[in-house]
């Protein structure tokens, strides 16, 4: 007899010796689940809401600030634009999400499972990518509509030498990189840490493939 | 909604009562202390409970057990910071304790579960079916993989296991 048959014969003779009973079940039923799949579900209603938060920020300042940014962005059909497209986008994303969410099912294959829950995270990359791009297409849209229509911030513009105001736009457009880039790092890292284990074993699965 | 079904709770444990042995293995494979074991039990639980209502009893109960126990344990699950409240697993009947984790096992066994430690999750899962008297079919069913590969997979660990044993 093969030695791992002998053993297969001692895995199956133990293990008798502990037992739950009924009583000590029920209650393990009603506790909350700690799996990636409602983590990464809490963070992608945290995405929404954020992202939701940042875009309507403009509704809730004062009103003066609300006149200053209508004269400054007068007329202008761009920012208006961005607005309702990001809104239909995020309408579409948290669609997404929903039917991603809706597929991951702990009764699927192993390789299954994992690929459903990849899909669902590589959903919120791209949503989280797309408000990067917005943010930053938002930020240069603005600092051009500064120059051009607000008083205060064209004057200092007049005021720079050609040298100056390309090194002021340099700093503008390297502060805006370094902060979505930070962002994206954050992200990076936290599903970094998130997925790991997934992201190994899948590796190993897909590997037994090749 | 499940929650709100005595019935449907009541033939679910007894059920999983029936067939805890599975999920113990399950963890026993997967974590290295006692916590850690009755962390992963009850995740376990939760996710079996959780897809309970949709089991047609097409499949059998364990079958059906083997790959959400499996699926939590190599997918979802992650060490939590959750306190399993341990008069869960001071009852009479459950004699596992902490200091005596290992001491129960006769030598043989524990040098298997020694050796199976050595292998990564996936490598775990395969043995753990194999040990459980599952054909390639369900195995490479349970996986996602295909049967060939099962196959030549299986074979491959089972020498890795034996070299481990030996050593």
């Amino acid at each position: 007899m093969d030695e791992l048959d002998l053993l297969k014969k001692d895995w199956k003779a133990q293990s008798e010796n502990r037992t739950l009973s009924a009583k000590d079940i029920y209650p393990m039923l009603h506790r909350k689940s700690s799996s990636i799949v409602k983590i990464l579900f809490y963070i992608s209603i945290a995405e929404l809401v954020f992202w939701i938060l940042i875009n309507t920020i403009p509704f809730f300042s004062s009103q003066a600030y609300k006149n200053k940014l209508d004269r400054i962005y007068e007329n202008d059909m761009i920012f208006m634009s961005i607005t309702y497209l990001s809104y239909v986008i995020i309408l579409f994303f948290i669609y997404l999400l929903f039917k991603a969410y809706k597929a991951i099912s702990v009764t699927d294959s192993a390789k299954q499972l994992m690929q459903n829950i990849l899909k669902t995270r590589r959903i919120i990359k791209y949503y989280v990518l797309f408000n990067l791009v917005i943010a930053g297409v938002s930020i240069i849209i603005a600092l051009c509509c500064s120059i051009a229509n607000d008083p205060e911030t064209a004057a200092l513009f007049n005021s720079f030498s050609p040298k100056e105001t390309s090194i002021a736009i340099g700093i503008a457009v390297s502060f805006t990189a370094v902060f979505i880039l930070i962002i994206w790092l954050f992200y990076r890292l936290i599903y970094g840490i998130l997925l790991k284990r997934l992201n190994r074993n899948y590796k190993a699965l897909e590997d037994m493939e090749a | 909604m499940t929650l709100l079904n005595p019935e449907l709770e009541h033939g679910f444990v007894k059920l999983l009562e029936k067939h805890q042995n599975i999920i113990h293995k399950v963890c026993r494979l997967y974590t290295n202390s006692y916590d850690a074991h009755n962390d992963l039990f009850q995740e376990i639980t939760i996710q079996l409970w959780k897809a309970y209502p949709k089991f047609r009893g097409e499949a059998k109960f364990s079958t059906w057990m083997y790959r959400v126990a499996l699926n939590t344990a190599i997918t979802l699950y992650r060490k939590s910071k959750r306190r399993v409240p341990t008069q869960d697993f001071e009852g009479v009947a459950f004699k596992m304790k902490a200091e005596s984790y290992d001491d129960t096992e006769d030598q043989r066994v524990k040098g298997l579960y020694k050796a199976i430690h050595q292998l990564n999750d996936i490598e775990k899962a395969l043995i753990f079916l194999y040990l459980e008297d599952k054909d390639h079919k369900e195995i490479s069913e349970t996986l996602g993989i295909s049967e060939v590969n099962s196959r030549v997979k299986m074979n491959r660990i089972k020498t890795k296991l034996r070299n481990i044993l030996n050593s």
